[in-house]
């Protein structure tokens, strides 16, 4: 593959969106391009930056007008009144099967979200905001910042110690970050109020990382490493165990 | 179509909707209007959404929406030129000196895009603030993905060319 072919493909390739053998020649172009690996890295610089814009979420007056503007059953006819009944009746059976769907969807977009956040942190200068081991520390930085407190406990008595924490935002919601390390592996895990509309509790491994998701009193809590999972899941235990 | 379809399918995705339309718009009152046309099309035509992602079909309501308002007022310079009302929103979850940082660069970087012409504007959004699919961001836009490949890279090419050499004292751009 030459410089041209693979300054066309280059945006594709950090999007991850190429077919695999296409983003290997891609790779082994970049190998020995310094040009096309400053192509790469400008994006790379350029990509958080990016997505640290404010995104604007719906006003809650826009969100109850449009609510307001959905069409309501009329029930002026008591028939009628019994038949949009019987047809709600009928269609709650598939909305179960819809709803399940949706969760299965918002599940995997939000670990994909976590996903994200996790390598940007990995990739960023300040992995953290507040630089502690300490969670006498750390958990009180996060007052003022969030309108709710995340359970934060230092693990380094079982070989997880506490780095630090940061504010991160995953599925377009303020989260808590706290940062854990275990050797050379680093460990996100993202705490937020509970939403509902997800699994409750998920395990997965994308693209080498490995992340699982529970449900801690009403706060939802996504770990996300390099580690295997074996040891996430010991991390993950560690912390429950930690913050009861 | 029942109340609880609209609920189950529309309602999730009214902040994407309505993010995707204030950055198309680039003011909260137009982005309002857009997205109040745009949910209650959604309504018409949400039998016609069949078992695909809701998402990107809202948004390519949205967009129709946006342009079909666009050709109405008969003034799509006049959209596509409104600099400020923008207002200065500031980020208070950081501490005091991270704020001074993280703030220039976040007004700097939303100035850039917000400085794209639409076209490459929405894909900078759709890929990095929805982290939508080339297909998806293809199906909403109305074209083919070579293009929504070409413009992602353009729209980047830009920005790289605004942000690195942006200056702290403003004198960028």
């Amino acid at each position: 593959m030459n410089c041209h072919e693979a300054a066309r493909l280059i945006d594709a390739y950090v999007d991850d969106e190429l077919a695999a053998a296409e983003a290997a020649l891609v790779a082994d172009h970049i190998e020995g391009c310094p040009m096309c690996r400053q192509r790469v890295a400008e994006r790379e610089w350029l990509k958080p930056l990016v997505r640290s814009m404010p995104y604007h979420a719906a006003p809650a007056r826009l969100r109850a007008a449009v609510a307001a503007a959905r069409p309501q059953p009329r029930r002026s006819w008591h028939g009628l009144a019994w038949a949009a009944g019987l047809a709600i009746a009928v269609t709650a059976a598939g909305a179960v099967g819809v709803r399940a769907r949706y969760t299965a969807q918002a599940t995997t977009a939000l670990a994909a979200d976590v996903l994200d956040r996790h390598i940007a942190a990995l990739a960023s200068e300040r992995p953290f905001e507040v630089r502690s081991s300490s969670q006498h520390t750390v958990k009180p930085w996060f007052q003022g910042k969030l309108d709710f407190s995340p359970p934060v406990a230092d693990l380094s008595a079982v070989g997880f110690p506490l780095l630090g924490g940061r504010v991160d935002v995953i599925g377009r919601r303020r989260v808590a970050a706290l940062v854990y390390q275990r050797r050379e592996h680093v460990i996100d895990v993202f705490v937020s109020p509970s939403r509902g509309g997800v699994a409750a509790s998920d395990t997965r491994s994308i693209r080498g990382f490995q992340e699982r998701h529970w449900i801690h009193a009403d706060l939802s809590l996504w770990a996300v490493s390099d580690l295997n999972d074996r040891e996430l899941a010991e991390f993950v235990q560690a912390f429950e165990s930690a913050v009861r | 179509m029942a109340p609880r379809d609209f609920d189950a399918i529309v309602a999730p995705h009214m902040d994407a909707a309505f993010n995707y339309a204030r950055w198309l718009t680039k003011n909260d009152a137009d982005a309002e209007d857009v997205l109040q046309d745009a949910a209650i099309r959604a309504l018409r035509f949400l039998p016609s959404l069949r078992g695909d992602d809701a998402r990107p079909w809202l948004l390519a309501i949205v967009r129709n929406t946006w342009y079909g308002r666009l050709a109405k007022q008969g003034d799509w310079r006049h959209a596509a030129s409104y600099e400020e009302a923008m207002d200065e929103r500031r980020d208070d979850s950081l501490g005091p000196e991270a704020l001074v940082l993280q703030r220039r660069t976040v007004e700097q970087v939303q100035r850039a895009v917000e400085s794209l012409p639409v076209d490459f504007r929405e894909v900078i959004v759709l890929r990095e603030l929805e982290g939508l699919s080339y297909k998806d961001i293809a199906a909403i836009a109305g074209v083919p993905i070579g293009t929504v490949m070409s413009r992602l890279s353009r729209a980047r090419e830009r920005l790289l060319a605004i942000l690195k050499t942006a200056t702290p004292a403003g004198g960028g751009a």
